[in-house]
């Protein structure tokens, strides 16, 4: 494991059939999991190249339960580390040995729906796709759509700030939801926000938002729900230079369009797709560009052509249009298959999720191409065109000694690359365990220790998923600790008034 | 009064750091246009950051901006508005409600966080923000966030700093999205409506596939005959439910006709287009019936935010025991309340109306006396009163930002 993980606390270790005594007492019956064939379930997340069994699981139903678990662990100095579905690409829920790993899969039950405020208030282990299904019936959906819908969870996703094909139009996770019920290490229950537009006092939801499992642990998510666009149609426009696709999704944008999703794939992500699920794909050509209106028809119909005129303008080669829903789905099926049909092609592959300017695009790709060739690996692009989010599928055989590390290596000088184009490392993924050590590349230590002192304000142990985001541990004593500024005790003589 | 005109970001960290060492509080300004939104500020040193004033990058085919918080927010608009393109979140101009000559600057746009009508749909000056550098109580700049929309690196402290009112960090500068602009807008407006049956209709409009960008209501009201912004339309002060549809001009026809059909249980709908239809929503945003040079300049206003369907019962009440005037947005789910002077602004009424319903309430707008009786901000449960309290000294520990103007008596 090329990631160091904190020391395991071996006075926790050695006190761990006490700890599986009172965490029983706490969640009853099969709450606590404690063999080893039955941890095994546990032991990854999405980020499957990482493993470690926890010291224990449990799996709480109530917020009462969550509580009393926090509070036993951080009374005894125990590391928590929250977990949804388990489809973390970050390994953001990956266990501690020292740890116990909290899970939140009993919490299923969307609790109300209420269609005048246009909001649902959910447990957080209900998944993504459910709460759309829930409110299907009326019209509504909930927007943000990661392309493990089916199987994510909501609190995962806040968890994460989750993204997705349509967040360019509709937003990311933080634009979605309203509020939540937290419970924080100390096993404190907190309630912030819920049904108003907006909160009062500083934004705590906006910054639990996306910060990985390590500020407290959501039991209920209050969301937004959007009336379904009356329609919805696609283009499927090749280019023979990915150049050109670059500058077709600049110039679409620079017409005052924001599709529903805009997506591009590059050929041989466009032939691991083709091969896997027959989408009739154009092979001959270098980018692929899968744009899509959604709206009232008569929008989409009056965008759908002005797109196609600007396609045609960046010297598109092919360019097919959906008229049917059948067609829409296939174009999009190529696409949302895309890592399983790399799957195919490959034994392994790593993904990587940066953001750049979208006009550095072409010199993104360009760079991959080389990397490519230092490293020796293949590598299959699919993009979120629009916002600039780049998902590189790093082809590697973790059979062949050496491969896995050069793999990462191939990753780590990707998202560099997206840090010095003007982007940042992760545009949906998560930092998790996977960018942490990247996190310097993009941030100074003043702006990273910035950011765990705001970790301090909702756990001051450090007990909430450590080893995840930051680097470098720093107790909290020491990052509060005011620096004197020697010989700067005078304003400095600027002008007065 | 010593006021610091900074030239730089350098100039921040070091007059920050001499406050640290001096323990002396500042008072961070831009123009100075919300200053008295707050309660007084427990210092008379003033860090001013208006010739902090630079566009630093536009690029309107990535849809960000970035600017230093000192720009001013009039010249700003113009600068994107001349490529067709705008902030979402339509920031409200407090010029006229709070009597000052000047719109502000970014920096104090983003420190409250003041959105207009279009924050049903696409959120607010917290949505918008994709980056900031900023300098800590630390006296130490850091920075957060980047210029690319998707970004999940860290923890997103741009949501803080947005309505932080300045008590967290002085940001030095900023990168934004911007969107292009409509090309149409249509706004649907219905007559004579009460508040109930206005919230009803503007929860219908919002429920629809229609995409609604904008759903307020005016009551009716004796004063508002004579108030500004609304032209031909302020009537004999008739009740006005507005609905706003707003994209390429065939879908937002199509849609105004589709959404009048949908309203037509609620009356005939007038629509008005374009030119005419902003200026209505700029009236709405920038609440100009309750203007400072208005009819009811002595009025304290308050914004109450509350679950949007809850909007007409909350106002009715309110409006009933303080003989109030109402402006009620964001489809119920914001009302801005101009309230007959009185020692407490009537606090005590509007924050049990509002957090009865789940909603809270903040004094936009009152005189010094009053500010010194009542708080300005929503008072918060003491579990998030403590975590606020922990997450504002992880930025500023002594204080030194802005100290007291969030709360009454913390001027200590």
């Amino acid at each position: 494991m090329a990631i160091m993980m904190p020391a395991s606390d071996q006075a926790v270790l050695a006190r761990r059939s006490e700890i599986v005594a009172a965490l029983r007492a706490i969640v009853p019956g099969e709450g606590v999991i404690d063999t080893p064939a039955e941890m095994r379930a546990y032991e990854s997340d999405g980020l499957t190249a990482y493993r470690q069994p926890p010291m224990v699981v449990v799996l709480p139903d109530t917020t009462e339960q969550v509580s009393l678990v926090l509070k036993y662990c951080a009374a005894h100095g125990i590391k928590v580390v929250p977990r949804g579905s388990g489809t973390s690409l970050s390994g953001g829920a990956l266990p501690l040995e020292d740890g116990v790993l909290l899970g939140l899969g009993k919490f299923k039950r969307i609790r109300e729906i209420d269609f005048d405020n246009r909001v649902v208030v959910t447990e957080p282990g209900v998944t993504n796709l459910a709460i759309s299904q829930a409110v299907a019936h009326a019209g509504f959906y909930y927007a943000p759509d990661p392309s493990s819908q089916i199987a994510c969870s909501i609190g995962g996703n806040v968890a994460e700030n989750s993204g997705g094909v349509h967040c360019l139009k509709y937003g990311m996770t933080t634009n979605n939801v309203l509020g939540c019920e937290i419970v924080l290490m100390s096993g404190e229950i907190l309630r912030i926000g819920g049904k108003s537009t907006e909160n009062s006092g500083y934004d705590l939801m906006g910054v639990i938002t996306g910060s990985e499992g390590l500020l407290g642990v959501i039991t209920e998510i209050t969301v937004r729900i959007l009336q379904k666009p009356e329609t919805a149609r696609a283009l499927m426009v090749g280019f023979a230079e990915v150049e050109a696709a670059g500058e077709c999704v600049a110039r679409i944008i620079g017409a005052g369009i924001i599709p529903g999703g805009m997506e591009m794939m590059d050929k041989p992500a466009i032939h691991a797709a083709e091969a896997f699920v027959h989408a009739g794909y154009p092979l001959d050509v270098e980018a692929l560009l899968i744009i899509e209106l959604d709206g009232p028809k008569i929008e989409v119909d009056e965008l759908i052509t002005r797109v196609e005129a600007i396609a045609n303008g960046c010297g598109s080669t092919t360019c097919q249009i959906s008229t049917s829903e059948a067609e829409r789905n296939l174009f999009w099926a190529g696409r949302k298959a895309a890592f399983p049909a790399v799957g195919r092609i490959s034994p392994d592959y790593l993904c990587m999720d940066g953001t750049i300017p979208r006009g550095a695009l072409p010199k993104a790709l360009a760079r991959i191409r080389e990397l490519s060739e230092k490293y020796q690996l293949g590598c299959a692009n699919v993009f979120h065109a629009g916002d600039g989010n780049l998902h590189p599928l790093i082809l590697y055989d973790a059979n062949k000694p050496g491969e896995i590390e050069r793999a990462e290596a191939f990753g780590a000088d990707i998202l560099r690359a997206c840090v010095e184009f003007g982007g940042v490392l992760t545009g949906e993924h998560g930092v998790g365990i996977e960018k942490r050590d990247l996190m310097p590349e993009m941030f100074s230590e003043i702006d990273l220790n910035q950011q765990q002192r705001l970790k301090c304000a909702f756990d001051s142990q450090g007990l909430l998923n450590p080893g995840k985001v930051f680097p470098t541990l720093h107790r909290c004593a020491e990052l509060g600790r005011m620096h004197v500024h020697a010989g700067k005790l005078a304003f400095p003589d600027l002008p007065r008034f | 009064m010593d006021t610091l005109k900074v030239r730089d970001a350098k100039d921040v960290e070091e007059v920050v750091r001499a406050a640290i060492a001096n323990e002396q509080p500042l008072e961070i300004i831009g123009h100075g246009s919300k200053r008295s939104i707050g309660h007084a500020m427990a210092t008379n040193a003033v860090l001013d950051l208006s010739a902090l004033n630079a566009v630093t990058s536009y690029e309107p085919n990535e849809l960000i901006i970035t600017l230093q918080a000192g720009a001013p927010l009039g010249d700003v608009l113009s600068l994107i508005d001349a490529k067709n393109q705008q902030f979402a979140f339509e920031p409200m101009d407090t010029a006229a409600l709070l009597g000052t000559p000047v719109s502000g600057t970014i920096g104090g746009m983003i420190a409250a966080g003041l959105a207009g009508p279009r924050r049903i749909r696409d959120g607010g000056a917290r949505d918008h923000l994709l980056g900031a550098h900023a300098v800590s109580g630390f006296g130490d700049g850091f920075k957060t966030g980047g210029r690319v929309v998707k970004n999940v690196t860290g923890y997103d402290l741009c949501k803080l700093l947005a309505g932080s009112w300045g008590t967290l960090s002085v940001m030095t500068e900023v990168t934004l999205k911007v969107m292009p602009k409509p090309e149409a807008e249509r706004t649907l407006l219905l007559r004579g409506l009460d508040d109930a049956a206005a919230n009803k209709a503007m929860t219908a409009a919002l429920g629809s596939p229609f995409d609604v960008s904008g759903a307020a209501h005016l009551p009716k009201s004796e004063f508002r005959a004579k108030a500004e912004g609304l032209g031909d339309m302020a009537g004999q002060g008739e009740a006005l439910t507005m609905l706003r549809l707003e994209g390429i001009t065939a879908s937002a026809a199509h849609r105004a006709n589709s959404l009048r059909e949908l309203l037509a249980p609620f009356g005939a709908a007038i629509l008005v287009e374009d030119a005419a239809s902003a200026a209505l929503w700029a009236t709405i945003r920038d609440v100009l019936p309750f203007a400072a040079g208005g009819a009811l300049s002595a009025w304290p206003v308050w914004r109450i935010v509350c679950p949007p369907a809850s909007g007409a019962a909350l106002g009715f009440q309110l409006a009933r025991e303080t003989g109030g005037e109402l402006i009620y947005d964001w489809g119920g789910g914001l009302i801005w309340a101009a309230l007959p002077p009185k020692d407490d602004a009537h606090g005590a009424v509007v924050r049990a109306r509002a957090t009865a319903v789940g909603g809270h309430a903040t004094l936009i707008r009152a005189n010094d006396d009053v500010r010194r009786a009542v708080d300005v901000f929503h008072p918060q449960e003491p579990g998030i009163a403590a975590l606020s309290e922990r997450v504002r000294a992880s930025f500023d520990p002594k204080a030194i930002l802005n100290r007291g103007r969030l709360s009454r008596g913390a001027t200590a």
